[in-house]
């Protein structure tokens, strides 16, 4: 689903995209996979943040990746704060 | 210097190799990557592995490199401005270890050129194949060339000096010992830890480790300038 919100993308390096509600639903599940979650959970946890970040985004014609990162790490601490943590330091691992 | 003491020079430049985050950095994400994409246990193993065993080749190939021109250069005994050249190279890395290595920011970004940062995490999320995390594991220690060029130079010095035999033996004992870092990330991954702990641990211990390193190079540069440079003006030790 492409919601018409443009994301500008990291430094404004790329051109900016529209919101693309599975890739965010991605890298949540793939942040909670690799805390070990089992798949079910990870399923839910990625749906949950996914609809919060779609509810935060809905009055904001557009945003930063990094603004859409930020708001979903802060969702899904709530849920699960190792992939929170894992989620947050994606970037800033190397 | 006799066999004993050059073989526990190589080990702490070594050990001061294995201080170094790059490749840990990248294992850290790779191991990420494999597991957030639903891959099989054994497939985390192996990519982790390949990447491990990619990592011990480039230094192992590198520290022969560095040690067969220095051999040709020099035939197996330095002149005392080289000796104090790859003293000034460790204690001008290690002071800037102490003051640049990790990014003043949160995570543990490190001060390497931000290009090679990214090609390096572009290249863990596209690694699905072992030769791949192979080559990956190759780069990320092309990656931290900057820094452990100071200890391999050092170790290459020692070792032309040595028998032929115990060469091989300085060069086995470096990529072993260099590689305990990521020996102990990839243990720990691939009996099921959680990464996030790992890097929770890197994160909240990095000054420590940056602070390590630092003094690791910094103390092997006095300890081989007064043995090899000062030692040698006043009549060998």
């Amino acid at each position: 689903m492409g919601l018409a919100i443009d994301i500008v993308k990291r430094n404004g390096q790329r051109p900016s995209e529209n919101f693309s509600q599975e890739k965010l639903h991605a890298s949540i599940l793939a942040a909670c996979l690799s805390v070990r979650t089992p798949v079910g959970q990870a399923e839910s946890i990625a749906h949950a943040v996914s609809d919060s970040v779609i509810s935060w985004l809905e009055t904001k014609p557009e945003v930063t990746s990094q603004d859409v990162r930020r708001i979903a790490a802060k969702h899904l601490r709530t849920h699960h704060p190792d992939a929170a943590y894992i989620y947050e330091q994606h970037r800033l691992t190397i | 210097m006799n066999i004993a003491s050059s073989l526990a020079i190589v080990a702490l430049a070594a050990l001061i190799h294995a201080s170094f985050q790059l490749s840990v950095s990248v294992l850290t994400l790779l191991g990420g990557h494999v597991i957030g994409a639903k891959h099989s246990q054994a497939k985390v193993l192996r990519l982790t592995t390949s990447f491990v065993f990619g990592a011990g080749v480039m230094t192992l190939l590198l520290l022969s490199f560095v040690s067969l021109v220095l051999l040709h250069a020099f035939d197996g005994n330095a002149p005392q401005i080289v000796w104090a050249i790859g003293c000034g190279l460790l204690l001008g890395i290690g002071v800037a270890v102490w003051m640049f290595y990790y990014r003043r920011t949160k995570g543990t970004s490190l001060w390497i050129p931000r290009p090679i940062a990214s090609y390096l995490h572009e290249r863990t999320k596209a690694t699905t194949r072992s030769a791949e995390a192979f080559s990956l594991g190759l780069t990320s220690v092309i990656g931290e060339l900057i820094f452990i060029i100071a200890p391999i130079t050092i170790s290459a010095l020692v070792l032309i000096q040595l028998p032929p035999l115990w060469q091989l033996a300085g060069i086995a004992i470096y990529s072993i010992i260099s590689l305990l870092s990521l020996m102990i990330v990839w243990v720990l991954i691939g009996s099921g830890h959680k990464l996030s702990r790992i890097q929770e641990w890197r994160e909240s211990n990095k000054n420590f480790m940056q602070f390590a390193a630092g003094s690791g190079l910094i103390i092997l540069s006095f300890y081989v300038y007064v043995v090899e440079v000062l030692g040698s003006a006043v009549g060998g030790v």
